[in-house]
């Protein structure tokens, strides 16, 4: 519960506006309610202002504002991460970074870029694209999510099994620390000078201070790109074909797998030429060079037919191509044709153990009585299950919760990890004692206390609430402190 | 050193791992000899020797290789060493998925042997790679012209175990390539020169031996030349995994100079692949280099590799100090140049090898035949310094005798950001025990 | 956090609607925000009630009794250009554009707001809109009003800034009506040339009669010229798409029900329609006379009927002799063709079949003009905004021309060159295409 009164709120409010403008300042309950969530639904928590500062100055003094009156304060983009990241917790200011989207400098000879946080991902490739190059990173919500929530998460994308994800990708960084000081973390060149800070903030998911101008590195295009899609009749036949490939020692750019489910509502969508009968597919891209390429995917046709694939195929254009991965990318809202409402997993587990967790995952939806859908990186073991079901019946979203700690579990069992790249926040903050002993939390923490002196900055986030649960072991779902507190639902 | 803590550090090591006075020899740093050097069997054991130097408040240095232990500050107060030799182990290598569990003190060499044997390796070419360990490459964030293509350590590593100033074993990241789980903890830990931590055990992401590898040498008369080629490479089609400018005196030190008179810069560029892709890209950069004044296209012995990141420091038979700048990619030829001209200025001479794709330079200064003066040489750094900060870059001395870094701060100045890395240290190390005085800020 | 205004939704709500229109696709909606950076004004402000995801979450938020109709919300609604160019960037399949309709209309009920409005509306959606000879009449109007001069003298006196509300605006989007000897209809039958190739009705529309009645000429021509009988029925008026997409239902439904009537007894294989949002909105009939018994299976089996005109002719390679036109053109997608009727290849395809023609693309090519039917009159600033920000691209093109399929985005993007002192014209794609058939007096 906001602690602030009407009266302090209108005061507050006029000093905002002084800030960063007028237009800029959100108070209106109904107009606070839209940024209620973020990506994942079941989270909601209303903020006390949302503002939209367009310079570092504008943020650092909103951030000092916020100090001065002991208001939490969060980040937030677009709005399209997946675990409540940048939510509110207690009231306070949601600082939207969406208008700062400005390319700042483009340096082709040194292949890097300047942007500011709230430029969309893909915007910055169609910028620097007619000149043959691009930003690497792609998560699939490439076309909405902005940088700056990528810096956040440390976001990846289908192209990190070669590329790296964000952080690989990131040189420096402008950041309005939780004091509101400005400071450049990293810079241009590839070195940092004393602790690697630039690292260490990407990834913090908000926590560490907030990005204002971001440098990063702009690739150039391959010379060449063959994008082959199999299709197997089983799932762990698909699974097989990935070890395959690695073990005949190739590293395609990406290897993302697509399953029976999934295809048909991608197909419904947009008619993307996955076949509606397979069991699952593959969907493998290799570029580099011209030279070369032909032999490195015959090694890839090869390994998918020993495997059992009954097809395997290649694009024939480069419309084919997009049309393949728009609907890979697109697979997670295509959900929304079979459900109402979906939960996605994003747990990380060692390549090999692929077809285990497969079976697991399915066995532990069933037994839960409902069902999944599953399109992740294979390559890098990412997993994405999709646990469909319907907000409206009561009683099934406490069962995909539980389901989906009892899949985070299993990943943790097998050496895995909770998170590939959505990120903690607050849907997984109490998973973390599955993979982390009381001791790398607590060194985590004092981490954040040299950043975030004050707690301030986004507070609430990553670090799980009951701190008698850190042995690694099943853990029952309960709620988070802030839901208990009333802060925030979980839907 | 108080016989009680000998006795205790005796206990949990065992008597024959704990080296105490001349046995020290080879742990003395610019004439500063430790109090006792303890070479614990697991990670419990570094804990607890962690612990106990910590109750008594003994300073305490992490000692893999000995490669880099001259680098930076000495501890004002030499304690004890922390040597990591003992932990030497390949824990784990699963070749499906492409990762590895190291302990710290396993030598980057016989790992890559491991590895080897199965296909794979650790897209890691530190100098010294028989003696230098996993964890002090980690901890000095080492690498070499493979780099280029392969990233470094930042990218690489996945998963930490670090042994903190308090004794707890702590771990950050995990045993998967992508993992977003809790904040990064190996890249706090890189590169920073065991001043937050003991690194004992390392999880890294590997690759695939190529099928062919192949390094290239082109010849320009003039470095200015050989630094228009490197942006031609940059905007190419070709992936090389290694791009190295060297000026005639790096040159001749690695040993590459073939024929005369020696070259105003030699471009040097590695190439792995399946063998059409090399060729390919070795008859590209012939085409690419051949009007911008490159001749002499030819490829180098295998042994060529690990002679490019010392070049400049082999140079001469004596060397007065060796810094290493950070600069953009397309300044590194004219950051040579105009480092080379600064030394002449002073009437010093200089060897330049550089990293050139990715801007890493490094600028040695000889002190041979005759002694250097000390103030002309610590003049000749600052400005060095200084060149790399007007384009936006930093520097930092990487060797250089006590008295010249007495002159010239070793760790270039990290601005506003020294404030946070203060407040990190004084977080995970209150007591100051982990390597006082050696990093950035004073650290 | 006030927590009375953030209940959870009813545990077992039943069908969602508003002003008895269904509003059960917000239920598709999954919260990814695939649509925010295709969303002109989301992408003009960043503000998220300004966005698809925002605008559907308010609309379920109101049928679910969560958020109430306030000012804010009413602003938030009115603001969407209904281009729904997130529609086709929606994996889930929202029906975006049905839902803002039932929210428009919604709204209209709630707060039909102040004399002046609703006068305004009355005139526009029920008098002119309903009666093509009133609206003959006032192009007539409109017409001595330009031509007599006194345009000019009201806007240099200035007196057009006393104007009240957004007739300024009106004022200066005002087209340049054309002569009553040029807005003439194309004949009632124009005869196939050619091997014949179908019996297509021609929809002659509305504003499109009175200010672009060339158009629908040309559009006749050359639909003759590749193997069509073309009809002109009689009794056709506007087809509703303006009252629908103002929130204006009922009056929507009994244009949509007289339009119906209209062409049935054309028996044609096709209905031919060159104006976008006319085509986008009749394609809906189905869905918009769902609830009617006398019309539904009408209504579905009429809407089957319906093409744009580039997609009726894309279908096969243009017929005839096809001469020359040497120009420079980029082509602008109106909303309701691109997105509406997700009709981006055709004009494309049947561009490039014209000699001497160069096409070159347009950076944003689909995003809207901001002329979205009435958008530039009741949301003057922000249609500007998005004017702006399509002239200039459109002048970095370097195109001659711009070739477009709707009337308003002539007008909106005509207008913009205009106030840029750029010579660049805007043409209908029928326009280039009836050139390159010969024009009026064409070659047979």
């Amino acid at each position: 519960m906001s602690p602030l009164t009407d009266t302090r709120k209108r005061e507050l409010r006029r000093e905002l506006e002084s800030i960063v403008g007028q237009a800029a300042v959100l108070s209106d309950p109904d107009e606070l309610m839209v940024y209620e969530s973020d990506g994942l639904t079941l989270f909601r928590a209303l903020a006390d202002f949302v503002v939209f500062p367009t310079s570092a100055q504008h943020v650092s003094a909103v951030v000092k504002l916020a100090n001065r009156e002991n208001l939490p304060f969060v980040a937030r983009g677009a709005g399209t991460g997946l675990s409540g990241g940048c939510l509110p917790t207690e009231g306070g200011i949601v600082i939207s970074m969406m208008r700062m989207n400005r390319v700042l400098e483009v340096d082709y000879e040194n292949q890097i870029a300047v942007v500011e946080p709230g430029l969309v991902n893909l915007h910055l490739s169609w910028k620097v694209g007619p000149r043959g190059y691009y930003y690497a990173p792609d998560p699939s919500s490439q076309q909405a999510c902005t940088i700056g929530g990528n810096i956040a998460n440390n976001s990846g994308g289908p192209h990190t099994l070669k590329y790296g994800v964000t952080t690989n990708h990131v040189l420096g960084l402008e950041v309005v620390m939780p004091d509101g000081e400005i400071v450049w973390l990293g810079g241009k060149t590839r070195e940092a000078c004393g602790y690697d800070l630039a690292g260490v903030f990407v990834g913090s998911e908000g926590t560490f201070g907030i990005a204002t101008r971001i440098v990063v590195r702009i690739l150039k295009k391959p010379q060449a790109v063959k994008t082959v899609l199999a299709v197997f009749d089983a799932i762990d036949q698909a699974s097989a074909a990935v070890s395959a490939i690695i073990a005949r020692g190739l590293v395609p750019a990406a290897m993302e797998m697509i399953d029976r489910l999934t295809i048909q509502a991608v197909e419904d969508a947009f008619n993307c030429g996955y076949p509606r009968d397979a069991d699952a597919a593959l969907l493998i891209e290799l570029d580099g060079l011209a030279v070369g390429m032909d032999t490195q995917a015959e090694h890839i046709v090869a390994a998918c037919r020993e495997s059992g694939a009954r097809e395997v195929r290649t694009a024939r254009s480069e419309a084919e191509r997009q049309l393949l991965w728009k609907g890979r990318k697109s697979a997670f809202g295509a959900y929304g044709r079979v459900s109402p409402a979906y939960m996605v997993m994003d747990g990380v587990i060692p390549r090999t153990k692929l077809p285990y967790v497969l079976r697991r995952v399915n066995e532990i939806v069933a037994a839960a009585g409902l069902r999944v859908g599953n399109v992740f990186h294979a390559g890098d073991g990412n997993l994405h299950p999709n646990i469909l079901y319907d907000p409206r019946k009561p009683g099934e979203e406490a069962r995909v919760v539980a389901a989906g700690a009892e899949i985070m579990k299993v990943c943790a069992q097998v050496g895995g990890s909770i998170s590939g790249e959505h990120g903690i926040g607050l849907e997984k903050a109490d998973f973390m004692p599955f993979i982390f002993s009381a001791a790398d939390l607590a060194l985590m923490h004092r981490l954040k206390s040299a950043f975030n002196v004050s707690g301030l900055c986004n507070p609430g986030k990553i670090f799980p609430t009951k701190k008698s649960c850190v042995e690694v072991g099943p853990v029952a779902y309960r709620p988070h402190a802030i839901e208990e507190k009333g802060l925030a639902q979980r839907f | 050193m108080p016989d009680a803590l000998l006795d205790k550090l005796r206990a949990a090591v065992g008597a024959a791992n704990l080296l105490t006075g001349v046995e020290l020899s080879p742990y003395v740093v610019e004439g500063r000899t430790p109090e006792a050097a303890v070479f614990p069997g697991s990670i419990e054991e570094v804990a607890v020797v962690m612990a106990l130097a910590s109750q008594v408040g003994r300073s305490v240095t992490p000692w893999g290789g000995g490669t880099a232990a001259s680098v930076g500050m000495p501890a004002p107060r030499a304690g004890l060493i922390m040597g990591l030799r003992r932990l030497g182990r390949l824990l784990d290598h699963e070749p499906g998925d492409l990762t590895a569990t190291v302990e710290a003190g396993m030598t980057v060499a016989a790992l890559q042997t491991a590895l080897g044997s199965r296909g794979q390796w650790l897209s890691l070419d530190p100098a010294d790679a028989d003696r230098a360990t996993i964890g002090g490459v980690l901890a000095t964030n080492a690498c070499g012209p493979r780099r280029h293509l392969y990233g470094t350590a930042r990218d690489l590593l996945i998963g930490v175990t670090v042994v903190t100033a308090d004794g707890s074993i702590v771990k950050g990241g995990g045993k998967v390539v992508k993992n977003v789980a809790g904040y990064d903890l190996p890249k706090l830990f890189i590169g920073s020169y065991g001043t937050l931590g003991v690194i004992v055990e390392a999880t890294v992401k590997l690759r695939p031996l190529p099928g062919q590898e192949e390094l290239v040498c082109v010849r320009f008369d003039r470095l200015k030349d050989a630094g228009a080629a490197v942006r031609a490479i940059a905007a190419s089609d070709l992936l090389p995994n290694a791009v190295e400018l060297l000026d005639g005196a790096a040159a001749a030190g690695a040993g590459l100079a073939a024929g005369s008179p020696t070259p105003g810069g030699l471009l040097v560029v590695g190439f792995d692949g399946v063998r059409e892709q090399v060729d390919w890209q070795r008859a590209e950069l012939a085409r690419l280099t051949g009007p911008l004044g490159g001749r002499d296209v030819r490829p180098l012995e295998v042994a060529a590799w690990a002679r490019l990141t010392p070049a400049a420091r082999a140079a001469f038979g004596a060397t007065a100090a060796v810094m290493a700048l950070a600069v953009l990619p397309s300044q590194v030829a004219e950051t040579m140049e105009q480092g080379a001209g600064i030394a002449r200025g002073r009437g010093l001479q200089s060897a330049w090898a550089a990293h050139a794709g990715v801007g890493v330079v490094r600028g040695a200064v000889a002190s041979d035949p005759a002694p250097t003066d000390p103030a002309a040489l610590a003049a000749v750094l600052a400005e060095w310094r200084e060149m790399a900060r007007a384009g936006g870059g930093h520097a930092n001395l990487e060797w250089a005798p006590l008295v010249v870094k007495s002159q010239v701060p070793v760790w270039d100045d990290p601005g506003a950001a020294g404030r946070i890395m203060e407040r990190i240290k004084a977080q995970l190390d209150p007591r100051n025990i982990l390597n006082p005085g050696r990093f950035v800020a004073g650290i | 956090m006030d927590t009375t205004t953030h209940a959870a939704p009813p545990a077992a709500a039943g069908p969602l609607s508003l002003h008895g229109l269904s509003v059960e696709g917000v239920n598709q909606c999954v919260h990814c925000g695939l649509c925010l950076a295709y969303c002109p004004t989301f992408s003009e402000l960043g503000t998220e009630m300004d966005s698809p995801r925002g605008r559907i979450f308010m609309i379920k938020s109101l049928a679910e009794g969560r958020m109430s109709l306030s000012d804010s919300t009413v602003r938030h609604l009115s603001l969407c250009l209904d281009c729904r160019a997130c529609e086709t960037v929606c994996p889930a399949g929202v029906p975006y554009g049905r839902l803002i309709e039932a929210a428009k209309a919604e709204i209209e009920r709630d707060r039909p707001g102040a004399l002046g409005r609703r006068l305004f509306r009355w005139l526009n959606f029920g008098l002119l809109l309903g009666h093509p000879r009133l609206l003959g009449l006032a192009a007539s109007g409109a017409r001595f009003y330009q031509a007599s001069g006194l345009q000019r003298l009201v806007r240099k006196s200035g007196l057009v800034r006393l104007l009240p509300g957004t007739l300024p605006a009106w004022e200066a989007l005002l087209p340049p009506v054309p002569a009553k000897a040029e807005r003439t209809a194309p004949p009632r039958v124009t005869p196939a040339e050619g091997p014949r190739r179908a019996r297509v009705a021609l929809l002659t529309g509305c504003v499109q009669s009175v200010i672009f009645a060339a158009h629908n000429r040309a559009t006749a021509r050359v639909l003759a010229k590749n193997g069509c009988e073309v009809i002109v029925p009689d009794g056709q008026g506007c087809c509703g798409a303006l009252n629908a997409h103002g929130g204006d239902h009922e009056r929507a439904l009994a244009m949509a029900r007289k339009t119906i009537d209209a062409f049935e007894s054309a028996r044609a294989d096709a209905v031919v329609v060159n104006t976008s949002g006319c085509g986008a909105h009749m394609k809906a009939y189905g869905h918009l006379l769902a609830a009617d018994r006398g019309y539904a299976e009408r209504a579905k089996r009429f809407a089957a009927s319906v093409r744009d005109l580039a997609e009726f002719l894309a279908q096969e390679p243009l017929r005839g002799s096809l001469s020359s036109v040497p120009l420079t053109c980029t082509y602008h997608d109106p909303c309701h063709v691109a997105h509406g009727q997700k009709i981006k290849s055709e004009p494309r395809t049947l561009l490039a079949q014209i000699p001497g023609l160069r096409v070159v693309e347009l950076a944003e090519s689909d995003w809207c003009c901001g002329s979205a039917g009435i958008y530039n009159l009741t949301e003057p600033e922000m249609a500007t905004r998005l004017l702006h920000r399509k002239v200039s691209h459109v002048l970095a093109t370097g195109a001659e021309a711009v070739v477009t399929a709707n009337p308003g985005c002539i007008l909106q993007i005509q207008a913009g060159l205009g106030a840029h002192g750029s010579a660049v014209r805007v043409l209908h794609l029928v326009e280039i295409l009836d050139r390159a058939y010969g024009g009026p007096g064409g070659a047979q």
